[in-house]
């Protein structure tokens, strides 16, 4: 097929076609209406966005000025690939389940699917947001990434899994784990909202906030009250490396005593003050250490307000995060911002903001 | 035979945990000590800037600090994981299955 010719074939607008394949049809499409459902589909792809190489060449293509022709999707788009031991390079990889789809013979595939539409739905479903953009943006997550790779993160794009190695996290750990799901893309929902620093206290508050909805959804799914979580993040999942505690990654409830490695603190007056630098072993300043600290205060109000912990302590964690908090926001303007939260959302009612502001002073903010 | 030391300290992750793994050529099967002196000559690792960042690590991302030592250098390279070079990469990556490696797990602020 020459590059330069029309392509004849009419263009169905809504099967899921290859990237390539689009950017052709957006570029060459017989009609005007092909080449527009072509350019809609790309600039709504999230999964393309994440291949760098295929925005410049549509940057190239002079496809880059979608935006009167973005939609505003109604449902939920969920896609998981197989990136099969590649980098970041390789991002996202191979097509492996997407929304209305079957069920893979990849466990992992179908975790991390499973995941991010438990996710999705509670977003919608409890606090009317429409995936992580509130614009129905695609959910992508990529499995099998690096090799051994003891890790999972959100990249400002899509989430990502490694396998673990048996070391730090058992082979298979990271996508059985729905609140590491739920954690990760709540890194997303603060992207587009509050968009805390990932640095020092904003960083810890960025952190907390992945913990407390990675919390409240694994607990959705499981149909528990606030009495019946275990308040633990990443249980189960941890690997030899671990030989006397390896009950999770973090506690709520506890923070501190998780693992053999957890020195998480509960209090201000334990706050560890590591610098911000490039160096690895001060993470960004200690974001994941001191998110014990608001984590135990949303603890501390869900117990006290009783129930599900998204009926009133998610809600107003929820409101605070997308309707107050700021860039640089620190734990004191986080204790302000929830109590101001509770009030707005509870008019008539004094007890969720004393509950919210009793439990920032148990924790030493206020 | 020459010396060499790799160490590779990662930080950042979802766990907020901080391992390092190090490889030792001198408790290295020849064999593998020899490879380990070419993977470093073939990254032309000791020829890294020592900040290979070019961009912040994103949330939950690992930052990755790559210690080279063979007796008369000494370089430290440090980056996000996405930003390793491809062939320090492979570096990494070897170093990090190679057997007689040692592998120290702690929390943030280990030094």
């Amino acid at each position: 097929m020459s590059m330069n010719e029309p392509l004849d074939a009419p263009f169905d607008g809504c099967s899921i076609a290859p990237p390539d394949i689009l950017i052709q049809v957006a570029e060459r499409g017989r009609t005007r209406e092909d080449r527009d459902a072509a350019t809609r589909t790309l600039a709504a792809s999230t999964a393309l966005r994440a291949r760098r190489s295929l925005v410049r060449q549509m940057i190239r293509q002079n496809l880059a000025s979608v935006a009167s022709l973005l939609p505003t999707s109604t449902g939920e788009q969920n896609t998981v690939y197989d990136v099969a031991g590649g980098g970041s390079q390789q991002l996202p990889g191979t097509r492996e389940r997407g929304q209305g789809d079957p069920s893979s013979d990849d466990i992992a595939v179908n975790q991390a699917w499973e995941g991010a539409d438990e996710t999705y739905r509670f977003y919608s479903d409890i606090l009317g947001r429409n995936s992580v953009d509130d614009r129905g943006m695609e959910l992508v997550s990529s499995v099998h990434y690096g090799s051994d790779f003891d890790n999972a993160f959100w990249n400002g794009t899509q989430m990502v899994y490694g396998d673990g190695s048996g070391r730090i996290f058992v082979k298979g750990g990271l996508t059985a784990a729905i609140d590491v799901i739920a954690h990760e893309l709540t890194h997303g929902v603060t992207q587009y909202t509050a968009g805390l620093e990932y640095s020092s206290q904003p960083g810890a508050l960025n952190e907390s906030f992945s913990d407390v909805f990675g919390s409240i959804v694994k607990q959705r799914a499981l149909g528990q009250t606030v009495d019946q979580a275990d308040w633990l993040i990443g249980g189960g999942i941890l690997g030899g490396a671990f030989t006397k505690n390896k009950t999770a990654l973090r506690s709520m409830k506890a923070p501190g005593t998780a693992n053999d490695f957890d020195q998480q603190p509960s209090n201000m007056s334990e706050y560890v003050d590591l610098p911000d630098d490039d160096d690895p072993r001060h993470d960004h300043g200690g974001v994941h250490i001191n998110s014990g600290i608001p984590n135990h205060a949303f603890y501390r109000v869900a117990m006290t307000l009783g129930g599900n912990s998204w009926d009133r302590a998610g809600k107003i964690w929820f409101q605070a995060l997308t309707k107050i908090l700021q860039g640089d926001s620190d734990f004191h303007a986080a204790a302000e911002a929830t109590v101001d939260a509770a009030a707005e959302l509870f008019l008539d009612s004094g007890e969720e903001s004393d509950a919210v502001q009793q439990a920032w002073k148990e924790v030493g903010v206020l | 035979m020459g010396l060499m030391k790799v160490s590779v300290v990662r930080g950042g992750g979802v766990s907020g945990l901080v391992t390092v793994t190090t490889v030792d050529s001198q408790t290295l099967s020849p064999d593998d000590a020899k490879t380990l002196s070419r993977m470093v000559e073939e990254a032309d690792a000791f020829g890294e800037p020592d900040v290979a960042a070019t961009h912040d690590a994103g949330p939950d991302e690992f930052q990755v600090s790559v210690t080279l030592e063979d007796g008369t250098r000494h370089h430290t390279v440090t980056t996000a994981e996405r930003d390793l070079p491809s062939r320090l990469r492979s570096l990494v990556d070897w170093v990090s299955s190679a057997p007689g490696r040692t592998e120290e797990v702690g929390p943030p602020g280990t030094s």
